[in-house]
């Protein structure tokens, strides 16, 4: 992984983990909020933050994965 | 689940996704990798199938139905002291669980009922927030019987009353949800909430 690849995942990575913080706090807030909105908010506030940080993760791993198989892959041919 | 076992877990799963936000350069080393997939995928997604459900047994409550105001009529009306109104017997003789008293007539009893239920609660919540709120509520389909022969089917006062075993057809019909319970001119007193001010209500003893 370059350097510039390697700040970039590590920003994915903060951003992601931002995400998934978040929606683990709206999450925990809606379990003591007795409302029928708490619901609404678990499900579309928290579920969609959940889901972009998880997306956001899931990429992390898509482009470290890649650019270690082509480091991988270099190796052999040297 | 209860809040009070998912809301300490969603602390610590927040405390290890912390340590990730913090540096991230530990996902380097295969420990730190396992860390965050743990952390930033596994916790995370099981938190949420957990709260999930504890949002799903709590919206069953007979205090969640009634926290919208719209329903404030239905659930007086649980309390009118006039044993011909059907979900009023129902409730003061404990013959459903009263503190699911909406849930357990008025969900529907198929597979994946609970679900469109609460999916049909959400739509609720949208038009009563921001959209405009039918006045009087209606059901979206006339009342199946399924929802009474949920309990009822097999009980001897159902299986062997003078008026269902008239004749044979009569049970066969109402099995087969042609003869409604309630809008046959049998149990058809339902929550009347229009003649609330001429009812008397049931005191609950303390």
């Amino acid at each position: 992984m370059t350097p510039t690849q390697d700040g970039l995942v590590s920003k994915k990575l903060r951003a992601a983990g931002i995400l998934i913080i978040l929606s683990l706090v709206v999450q925990g807030l809606s379990l003591v909020w007795n409302h029928p909105l708490a619901f609404v908010a678990f499900l579309v506030v928290g579920g969609l933050l959940l889901l972009t940080g998880l997306g956001m993760y899931v990429w992390v791993l898509l482009v470290s994965g890649e650019s270690q198989a082509k480091t991988a892959g270099q190796t052999v041919k040297n | 689940m209860p809040p009070v076992i998912v809301l300490p877990l969603l602390v610590i799963a927040g405390i290890f996704i912390a340590v990730i936000v913090v540096r991230p350069e530990i996902t380097v080393a295969r420990g730190g990798k396992i860390m965050a997939f743990l952390a930033l995928f596994i916790f995370p997604a099981l938190l949420t199938v957990l709260g999930f459900a504890g949002h799903m047994e709590r919206s069953k409550q007979t205090s969640f139905c009634l926290s919208c105001h719209i329903m404030g009529p239905y659930g007086r009306s649980l309390y009118v002291d006039d044993s011909s109104y059907v979900p009023a017997a129902h409730f003061q003789n404990s013959r459903i669980p009263r503190d699911h008293a909406c849930y357990t007539c008025h969900t529907n009893y198929t597979i994946y009922g609970t679900f469109r239920d609460k999916f049909r609660g959400l739509v609720h919540a949208y038009k009563y927030y921001i959209g405009r709120p039918a006045n009087p509520i209606r059901l979206y389909e006339p009342f199946n019987n399924r929802e009474c022969l949920h309990c009822h089917l097999g009980a001897r006062s159902f299986e062997q009353g003078a008026v269902h075993t008239a004749d044979a057809q009569t049970m066969a019909d109402i099995k087969s949800n042609k003869l409604s319970c309630v809008s046959s001119g049998c149990h058809d007193t339902i929550h009347n909430v229009e003649q609330q001010d001429k009812v008397k209500f049931w005191k609950p003893v303390q």
